[in-house]
């Protein structure tokens, strides 16, 4: 094992050396570690939901103890559909979950209203959370926030399996809940810009492993266009994170201009750099669930310089990042590898040292 | 009049075409025609259900396409099964599906349970957030060939594993064939807590429940 590791840099000194093609200690890198952080904290994840300074300090710890280079507020997908009216599960200690849609009735499209984040919804203890964490951080580190996209919003606002039939069968009905949910994605993002924090898009429905390309083109992509154009026109890059396989759309999200494409596990960090690698940041993809739950810290070492080998030349650069969120209870010691792999890699990479590595982790894995 | 061989096209051309609204129209037709039902159900309507499998498969269809395709085949089964001659039926396989504990979404079980369905398998389906006892007392008491579980949560994945454990506990591991799906999990998973097999979506669930039971 190797001792632990120490960092040289802040993360956004590493982030504008690293823009300015300058000497860095190692690749950015962000296990993504969500309500896990009430772990590392010591608070049930229901205080997330009442509580803006556990919500903030949680992350705080978990970027202290840990050293990674994301901080974001981002407790579950439905805050911004439960502030349109939608009912969440809200459990003890466990990610919220929908309950209830918005509406029970299509005839009631016309009564949903755009978030007003200062009232509605669980909004306001993020934007509280939001000043804890601007105050406690300053410029050590970027800050951001989470939100939803408007496709993937419009299923929270009806029934999942209702929105998938409805683009098939009431194209229109659909386009209605996209654009309302747009307001909502812009209000929340303008009020996250306001404080001095950076959006990033979770677009999950737009996946190719749920949709079409054709489907996504339509329904998903126009809005995103528009909320990606309204970011930007604020002075700020976006990342944009979709589960599951999105090889097919990737061109189409590149063109939007974004800053970076965060990419699940089932995609290749390989492929997308080649396809997309010279318009924007490719960040990704160890396994969150097979590896950094339920593997050993070893396989987790494995998982991490593999990413490495095959995306650390991408041309707009390369942040070594989990598929998805963390599940909560994934152990300790595997995000500890995680980042120490990052470390003992340091920059710039020598790629002849991670295929050695690589070969000698397989090895004593017995692969 | 149609003839028979030109129902059971039009049958199965309502299921890929996503004619969940006339279907049951043709069926009825089918019906009142005098023709066997199994055979409309068999020749017909899971006919179309592989072929919308198949272009699944091949990613011209997605999941929304798949499940309007299995709404146009279930409103042609509400019309053609109560015809069916109340025979118990010979050599059936059962299998007990549900989403594992900790997990409330359901579409890809369902997607699961219908292509198992179209594929000739009885299926018992015990639902979402399903308590990890009660796949066990399923197993006691429908002596099925194999369990299917599902999640989509990684806060489900240890449950799967102690689903396989009581199992074991309760001396009915040996006799059903375990199979795991879902976004968080791999066959790597299906290995590390001891189940049978993994598959990545709702059609290769079926080519791995054939090729478990050797069938």
């Amino acid at each position: 094992m190797v001792a632990k590791l120490k960092d040289q840099m802040t993360p956004a000194e590493r982030a504008s050396a690293l823009a300015r093609g300058e000497k860095v200690d190692r690749l950015p890198c962000n296990p993504n570690i969500a309500n896990g952080a009430a772990r590392i904290y010591g608070c049930k994840i229901s205080e997330f939901n009442t509580n803006a300074k556990a919500l903030a300090e949680a992350q705080i710890a978990v970027y202290r103890r840990f050293g990674s280079d994301s901080i974001r507020i981002f407790t579950d997908l439905f805050t911004c559909a439960e502030a349109m009216g939608a009912k969440a599960i809200l459990p003890e200690d466990n990610t919220a979950d929908l309950l209830e849609p918005a509406i029970s009735d299509l005839s009631q499209i016309d009564r949903l209203r755009p978030v007003d984040p200062y009232k509605d919804g669980r909004l306001p203890v993020q934007v509280e959370a939001m000043k804890y964490l601007v105050d406690a951080i300053g410029t050590e580190a970027g800050c951001s926030v989470g939100v939803v996209g408007p496709f993937t919003n419009s299923f929270f606002l009806v029934q999942m399996e209702k929105a998938l039939q409805l683009i098939c069968k009431d194209p229109e009905a659909m386009h209605k809940l996209c654009r309302i949910s747009l307001e909502s994605c812009k209000a929340w993002a303008a009020v996250v810009m306001d404080m001095g924090l950076t959006p990033t898009i979770s677009e999950p429905m737009s996946s190719c492993t749920v949709v079409s390309p054709r489907v996504f083109r339509e329904f998903s992509l126009p809005y995103l266009k528009e909320l990606v154009d309204f970011i930007k026109s604020r002075g700020r890059g976006v990342t944009m994170h979709v589960c599951g396989q999105t090889n097919k759309i990737w061109t189409d999200l590149a063109d939007l201009g974004i800053a970076g494409m965060s990419i699940d596990n089932v995609a290749s960090i390989r492929q997308c750099k080649e396809s997309i690698g010279d318009q924007v940041k490719v960040l990704g993809n160890v396994d969150p669930g097979s590896v950094m739950y339920a593997g050993t810290p070893m396989d987790v070492r494995l998982a991490t310089l593999e990413c490495i080998r095959d995306g650390y030349d991408s041309p707009k650069g390369f942040v070594v990042m989990s598929g998805c969120s963390l599940p909560v209870e994934t152990p300790v010691e595997n995000i500890d590898m995680m980042m120490d792999t990052v470390r003992e890699a340091g920059y710039p990479i020598d790629i002849e040292w991670v295929e050695a590595e690589i070969a000698r982790c397989k090895q004593v894995l017995g692969k | 009049m149609r003839t028979k061989e030109e129902l059971l096209a039009e049958l199965a051309r309502c299921v890929v075409e996503m004619e969940d609204d006339s279907v049951a129209d043709v069926a009825r037709e089918y019906a009142e025609a005098g023709h066997d039902p199994k055979e409309g159900i068999l020749n017909g309507l899971i006919i179309g259900m592989n072929q919308a499998a198949d272009l699944y498969d091949q990613e011209e269809y997605y999941i929304p396409e798949l499940l309007i395709c299995s709404a146009a085949m279930y409103n042609g089964l509400d019309v053609l099964k109560p015809l069916l001659p109340q025979e118990k039926q010979e050599n059936e396989q059962k299998i007990v599906i549900g989403v594992v504990q900790g997990d409330t979404h359901d579409i890809g079980k369902n997607l699961v349970k219908i292509m198992l369905e179209a594929a000739g398998f009885t299926m018992i389906d015990l639902g979402r957030d399903v308590p990890v006892e009660r796949f066990v007392d399923a197993v006691r008491a429908e002596n099925p060939q194999v369990v299917a579980l599902s999640t989509l949560m990684s806060t489900s994945m240890q449950n799967m594993g102690r689903v396989v454990q009581l199992l074991e506990e309760a001396g009915l591991r040996q006799q059903v064939k375990i199979i795991i799906g879902g976004g968080p999990v791999s066959t790597a998973f299906a290995r590390k807590i001891g189940a049978d097999g993994y598959s990545v979506n709702a059609t290769d669930a079926v080519h791995l429940v054939r090729e478990l039971l050797g069938a």
